[in-house]
């Protein structure tokens, strides 16, 4: 592997790194998730990496920890090569990964969860709690000397949790420790004493990497930063001379694609939130679509934009807050209620919320309507299916089979289909959540020449997303969500990526 | 045009592999008959092969109903006490001199009532359907002993019994009844919007419910019918005896489940076939049957249901390939 052509993230005083990543490519059937991405991280540094979703983040972890393997590249602990085959051999050699989710067994204690997998026996059959019990103490009294060991898992606090995890990787001598998104769940007291145990680790040396959408945090925690975007390595800056404007800039800096857009916006107001909440996940969120418009909502993981579609659709109940249709207050207590109005939801986990893999396309499609399609208790079967097919016409569906079961379609022609389902049950308002998600480039196209149909015709439509350019290319308007709250409402002549992160990231807040 | 015709041929040839399912439960049907004639001279008579319908009615009344509420994605191990429940109540009215169908009414509503105790459960209570059923399999039992005081109800009349004792053509009353309701159980399913949400709902429950399918009443309408069915079932099987026990019904719970699953029920839910049930049943039957004319102990007609139920579910997860 040749050294990359991007900029030389060099290493202090020119030791050899903590960790280097060289040339790393990893595919995926249709994607490229990284491209020739190279990282370092010197000793007792902590180094950020930052970039949108989808830029690559995860998946240079998961090659890093073993979870995938690289297709090109070399990984380089100390200056020793690392054969990292999977998540145990790479914390062998050194390298642990604190998961978003932390992977721990509930009612184990902690002794226990630290030595998961790798306990301490005597002569390799009855467990050491007692030396397991000692070693998790002394590899925690550095960190947080609070926690109890012999204390079930489920009792303590994610924060805690957390500080267990990162005790668990010093306890197999881990040189290079990457903490993924660590503060999702984390108060701002506790994010302070992470804060604090993340310096103990840079002062013992290990290398530390930083996964985070909250650039205030990155400033606070990290010394560089590494960015990267559509799975390539963007530059590596030094954070005491760059700005936050200067790293959204890198973030997002791509060209937007060439598109025409054309807005069917009327404004007859069709919806209108006032107010909607629910639990801190949604918190008085009032916006008003209108015919034939697109309304984009954009946003980080996690900022409450699936939350307030389900909300609207009634498939989570809000617990304050109206909404109305046409001016007249409706009430969703389920998505019944609100397909009863007109009101559909084409959901973002398309195999868990969206299809019945066993059952045809017929079935799909024809669910919500299947009552309106009886006589008698009766189900016109002909007419249904002739209806049917004009549907998987009018969508392009790929193989037009309509007996065929639905699990046995690509991902875009399943949401094709349940796109048809809502347009058999002649919805008004379609909120469409990440709507081209594992789709190929040729559906994404289809899908988006669906969506500017719909609303030609009138009907009003809302989509979530994640992908700027998505959001650029279809909206009219986007609302920004940041912590469950509305951040912002950008006009069509506002809109520009920049302006969109930069609510996303900072909610519009002055820094 | 070419086109339009390969989408006739193609969806033709789905429906067909849709009854390939039924069509291997047939085969295992006839292979057992095969065996069966060809050790006992006794065993295809024509008196004999009415006796094997007759004798698997009731498992098959009660495990259409069982193979709704599977296909839900749920279980009714209550079948047996809602049977014997419904059993003494009709048993004792009819022996108290009441009208025999008001009797019949009541039994029939009886049956429906215990269903619609585990479908409330099940769908408002947020319990598992093999614990709510588990549960009212005790408490149906229990009322059933509570009210005869644990006694038969004796001497029921021939009034009543007769109803299913009349023949059309060569067969007894139990087996058109059930062959009645085969047919309206598949229409239910395959033609109707509840069969399809029940389809639905078993198969996937959370995109039924996002996408407008009324959960809780898909759910309860499984349960209602399959308490409706067992205590139809009771009918048949207190004619037959003319007396009620409140004992009664004892184990129909997994001869019923055993019924679907060889009929290609599958216990996850989303799946399942009323024509393979009934089929499953006579498999059940025609055993038994067959190894009754042989002189085979009953211990070991036990080891061949048992074998028989494996052997179906080993024949079925090998052929269906991967999925």
């Amino acid at each position: 592997m040749s050294p990359t052509g991007h900029t030389d993230a060099g290493t202090a005083g020119g030791a050899i790194p903590r960790l280097s990543m060289r040339g790393i490519g990893k595919a995926f059937p249709g994607v490229q998730a990284l491209r020739n991405v190279s990282f370092n991280v010197a000793r007792g540094e902590v180094h950020a990496l930052i970039g949108e979703n989808g830029a690559g983040k995860s998946s240079l972890l998961k090659v890093l920890s073993g979870v995938y393997r690289a297709d090109a590249g070399d990984i380089r602990v100390d200056g020793k090569l690392v054969d990292a085959a999977s998540p145990k051999a790479a914390r062998m050699q050194g390298i642990a990964l604190i998961h978003q989710e932390l992977q721990q067994v509930p009612h184990l204690d902690v002794a226990q969860n630290m030595f998961l997998g790798m306990p301490l026996t005597h002569g390799g059959v009855f467990t050491d709690k007692t030396q397991m019990r000692a070693r998790a103490s002394t590899a925690l009294a550095s960190l947080d000397p609070s926690i109890d060991v012999t204390a079930p898992i489920r009792t303590l606090r994610v924060a805690q949790r957390q500080i267990v995890e990162i005790a668990r990787a010093l306890l197999s001598d881990a040189r290079v420790i990457a903490m993924d998104e660590p503060t999702s769940s984390l108060t701002p007291r506790e994010f302070e004493r992470l804060t604090e145990v993340i310096a103990t680790l840079a002062a013992r040396g290990v290398g530390v990497i930083y996964v985070s959408h909250k650039l205030e945090e990155v400033y606070r925690v990290c010394t560089r930063a590494t960015v990267l975007r559509d799975g390539a390595l963007v530059g590596v800056v030094d954070l005491a001379n760059t700005t936050e404007d200067m790293l959204v800039g890198m973030m997002v800096g791509r060209t937007i694609e060439a598109r025409a857009h054309h807005g069917h916006a009327g404004t007859e107001r069709v919806l209108e939130i006032s107010g909607l909440g629910r639990g801190h996940a949604v918190r008085g969120v009032s916006f008003a679509l209108h015919r034939g418009e697109v309304l984009g909502i954009a946003g980080l993981v996690g900022a409450g934009r699936t939350e307030l579609v389900r909300l609207i659709a009634g498939v989570d109940r809000a617990d304050s807050g109206t909404v109305s249709l046409h001016g007249r207050p409706i009430r969703s207590a389920s998505p019944r209620e609100a397909i009863g109005h007109g009101i559909a939801l084409l959901p973002e986990e398309r195999k868990r919320d969206g299809i019945v893999p066993l059952r045809s396309i017929v079935s799909n499609m024809a669910l919500p309507a299947f009552q309106r399609w009886s006589r008698f208790g009766l189900v016109r079967t002909q007419a249904l299916r002739q209806r049917v097919r004009e549907m998987t016409e009018r969508v392009g569906l790929r193989p037009p089979d309509i007996d065929r079961p639905i699990r046995l379609f690509s991902g875009g022609n399943q949401q094709k289909a349940i796109l048809g389902r809502w347009l058999m049950a002649d919805a008004g308002i379609l909120m469409f959540d990440e709507p081209t998600r594992g789709i190929d480039v040729g559906a994404k196209a289809d899908i988006y020449r669906l969506i500017e149909d719909l609303v030609q015709q009138g009907k009003s439509v809302i989509v979530v997303s994640s992908e700027l350019p998505e959001i650029m290319r279809l909206s009219d308007r986007v609302l920004v969500m940041w912590r469950g709250e509305m951040a912002g409402i950008l006009e069509r002549a506002d809109m520009n990526e920049s302006a969109i992160m930069h609510l996303a990231v900072s909610g519009g807040r002055p820094q | 045009m070419s086109g339009a015709s390969d989408i006739a041929a193609r969806s033709g040839r789905i429906r067909l592999k849709i009854g390939l399912r039924d069509m291997g439960t047939l085969l295992g049907l006839l292979l057992i008959c095969v065996v069966f004639a060809s050790l006992s001279d006794f065993f295809l008579t024509e008196r004999n092969l009415v006796n094997i319908l007759q004798q698997s009615s009731i498992n098959a009344c009660v495990a259409i109903g069982m193979t709704l509420v599977i296909i839900s994605g749920g279980i009714d191990l209550s079948v047996g006490p809602t049977a014997a429940l419904t059993a003494v109540v009709s048993a004792s009215m009819i022996v108290g001199g009441y009208p025999v169908a008001l009797a019949i009414v009541v039994a029939l509503a009886i049956g429906m009532a215990c269903g619609l105790g585990n479908g409330l459960l099940v769908a408002y209570g947020g319990l598992q359907p093999f614990i709510v059923t588990l549960g009212t399999l005790s408490l149906y039992r229990a009322l059933a002993l509570i009210y005869t005081g644990g006694n038969p109800i004796l001497g029921v009349p021939s009034s009543f019994r007769v109803l299913f004792q009349t023949q059309v053509w060569i067969f007894p009353m139990p087996i058109v009844v059930v062959a009645v309701l085969g047919i309206l159980a598949w229409v239910l399913l395959a033609k109707t919007p509840i069969g399809e949400y029940i389809l639905a709902v078993g198969g996937n429950e959370e995109a039924s419910r996002v996408s407008g399918v009324p959960i809780a009443r898909t759910k309860i309408s499984a349960y209602v019918i399959s308490g409706g069915l067992a205590a139809l079932g009771a009918l048949i099987l207190v004619a037959r005896l003319g007396a009620a026990e409140p004992t009664l019904g004892n184990l129909w719970e997994l001869e019923a489940i055993a019924a679907s699953a060889i009929g290609g029920a599958s216990l996850m839910g989303g799946k399942g076939s009323i024509v393979g049930t009934v089929l499953g049943a006579i498999v059940l039957g025609a055993m038994r049957n067959g190894l009754t004319l042989l002189n085979v102990q009953a211990f070991y007609q036990l080891l061949a249901t048992g074998i028989i139920i494996i052997a179906a579910m080993l024949i079925d997860r090998l052929t269906r390939g991967r999925e």
